[in-house]
């Protein structure tokens, strides 16, 4: 009985990119997805694609096709979530500079409900932009929720709200992406990831005292509870997956500059309902760089001082005020601050 | 024109069911849309020889199920081949993997044998004779919708890569079987692509699907190209780079899995039959 021999394919990799004799030689290889830190990112959300969107919800998918297909050479602009993934890839590369053979790396999958016909387009604009990504799901009009747990997605990106809300109740965490008018200029040396707490890193238990009882009352319960870890949050896991690379940095001497920085910038008070947040995300072996309490002050103008890639928040009335200052920000569907209700569960993979 | 499908039996019942639906469902579809549409899915059944019992049963089942096969084959192992030519049979399904190989090894056979003597008439005659062969996934798949899934390496991967192969453990030989499949899928992807054509892009009962597990980002966007060319445009593409094709595959649900016999979207697990 023919059976083929195969050694690992992984090392297939290492093989120059014959395929395509005009680019260089070597590529870095993905890492498997077992060690990695998975990314799933929309295609709208990667790139700039509102006109081809007008188009889809005016004329309909025939004709969207059709104009994706005509268009098939000419790169798609960058989106939101480009300069967040330009910068997981710079991470990527030092990684790989101070760990050679490490598998503990991002690995960054395009997962779009696109049809493959807009494939070409995409891939294009992929070898354009000189992007890193491998690893892609064009489902052709199916939801991405099955693709992105056979993946095990550590954070799935997309400007479809939808599908967002779907990944977050399926227990992955998401959170849908919106452009800024005008992106500010974020750092290239540093990737820089900023968190809302409750309902983001926390769960919304905080948030569900103090849209039933008041402020006082939320004040009240906070101090009683200071030394209980609130729950965890959707996003709980993805911070935690950045500490892990920040170790690997630590361990090389990196601590200073290190090229990942993370930043809690919630509404709570220092003097106060600070005081659980910090103690719950130590008693979780978790810590942010930098923790910003603003006591209710808006987010948006120290967003802006601070500059992050990406900044995370479960209310749109906080997405929006970032967003109008330049920061590129996710909206988090999650907890009581939805019009819906949904109860976040123990689903969320520990990383 | 008419695609011809062959499935092969071990005597055994076969839950071959949802793909006979699958099929069904787009002859139905074919023919609501065009009735004196010349273009659909025959299928006919090869078992192995056995006893006129198991036959009985075996044409009792497929009643039983509904299931639209047109012709019964019960023949030797080693007529099947010959079974699947004289049909002129586009595409053979099997979950036996030593026939598959078989009907791949015999279009090599006769390459051999007719390229010293006849040259490029030969080559063409072999053409007709070349039998593409697939795996039937024994996945539970939807019943209204058909999905063929092929391998975006055999396709994508230009003849260099394909070469070094070799350094990875393959013979000389099944590289070569290799760029044959991707010369002999040709005209099973035409067909295929015209069927497709007769649907628009949504609720089609017949989708297709690339799955690139080795290759790159640019070998699947050679494969995407090159199946473009031959009038199939696919509709789900998907890039693994090295990950497991298994998880993937769970949710594509292929009911035809077709990859070159190089063997490397699945786990092959042990199909009980």
């Amino acid at each position: 009985m023919y059976k083929p021999t195969v050694k690992e394919m992984h090392s297939f990799w290492e093989r120059k990119e014959t395929c395509n004799p005009s680019s260089p030689s070597k590529k870095p290889k993905p890492p498997k997805p077992q060690n990695a830190i998975t990314i799933a990112v929309s295609s709208r959300a990667l790139f700039s694609m509102d006109l081809e969107q007008d188009i889809y919800e005016q004329q309909g998918m025939e004709a969207y096709l059709s104009y994706q297909f005509q268009h098939e050479t000419e790169p798609f602009a960058p989106g939101p979530a480009f300069p967040f993934i330009k910068a997981v890839e710079a991470v990527n590369a030092k990684l790989r500079e101070l760990y050679p053979d490490g598998e503990e790396l991002f690995d960054v999958v395009l997962m779009t409900s696109n049809h493959a016909h807009v494939g070409l387009r995409l891939i294009n604009s992929i070898n354009h932009h000189k992007l890193f990504i491998e690893r892609f799901c064009m489902t052709g009009g199916n939801s991405p929720i099955g693709y992105l747990k056979a993946y095990h997605a550590n954070l799935y990106l997309s400007a479809d709200s939808v599908k967002v809300r779907e990944a977050i109740e399926e227990g992955i965490a998401a959170a849908t992406v919106f452009s800024p008018g005008k992106i500010s200029e974020v750092p290239e040396t540093q990737l820089r990831v900023a968190f809302d707490g409750d309902a983001v890193l926390f769960s919304d238990e905080s948030e569900r005292i103090y849209k039933a009882h008041g402020l006082d009352k939320f004040f009240e319960h906070e101090k009683a509870h200071e030394n209980k870890p609130l729950d965890h949050g959707p996003l709980k896991g993805f911070l935690e997956a950045l500490g892990k690379l920040q170790q690997k940095f630590y361990a090389k001497g990196q601590r200073m500059d290190c090229p990942i920085r993370t930043y809690l910038v919630t509404a709570r008070s220092a003097a106060s309902s600070g005081t659980r947040a910090l103690k719950t995300l130590r008693s979780w072996g978790l810590e942010t760089d930098e923790a910003l309490f603003l006591a209710g002050a808006p987010k948006g103008p120290m967003l802006q001082k601070i500059r992050p890639h990406i900044f995370f928040d479960d209310q749109m009335f906080h997405v929006e005020g970032a967003a109008e200052l330049g920061t590129v920000a996710a909206h988090v569907p999650y907890g009581i601050a939805q019009s819906g209700k949904f109860k976040f569960g123990e689903q969320f993979r520990q990383v | 024109m008419k695609a011809l499908l062959s499935k092969s039996l071990r005597g055994k019942e076969v839950t071959a069911h949802s793909r006979s639906s699958a099929v069904h469902a787009v002859n139905q579809r074919l023919v609501s849309h065009n009735s004196s549409e010349s273009l659909g899915f025959e299928v006919i059944l090869i078992a192995n020889e056995c006893s006129e019992e198991t036959k009985v049963k075996i044409v009792e089942s497929v009643k039983h199920y509904g299931m639209e096969i047109c012709k019964f084959y019960f023949c030797k192992k080693d007529e099947v081949i010959k079974t699947l030519q004289s049909n002129n049979v586009k595409l053979f399904l099997s979950t036996d993997s030593d026939d598959i190989y078989k009907a791949l090894h015999a279009v090599m056979k006769l390459k051999l044998t007719y390229d010293i003597s006849t040259g490029v008439v030969c080559l063409h005659v072999l053409l007709s004779l070349d039998v593409p062969a697939a795996v039937l996934y024994d996945q539970n798949g939807v019943l209204d919708q058909l999905k063929v899934t092929f391998s975006g390496d055999i396709i994508g991967l230009s003849e260099d890569s394909l070469d070094s192969l070799a350094d990875f453990g393959f013979s000389e030989s099944q590289i070569k079987t290799f760029k044959s499949a991707k010369i002999c899928i040709k005209e099973f992807a035409v067909l295929i692509g015209e069927i497709r054509r007769r649907f628009g892009h949504e609720n089609s009962p017949l989708c297709t699907c690339l799955i690139t597990a080795w290759g790159s980002r640019n070998v699947c966007l050679s494969a995407l190209k090159i199946l473009g060319e031959w009038g199939l445009d696919v509709d789900e593409a998907f890039c693994m780079a090295g990950a497991p094709c298994s998880p993937i595959l769970a949710v594509v649900k292929p009911h035809i899995l077709w990859d070159g016999g190089l063997h490397n979207l699945r786990d092959l697990p042990n199909f009980e039959l």
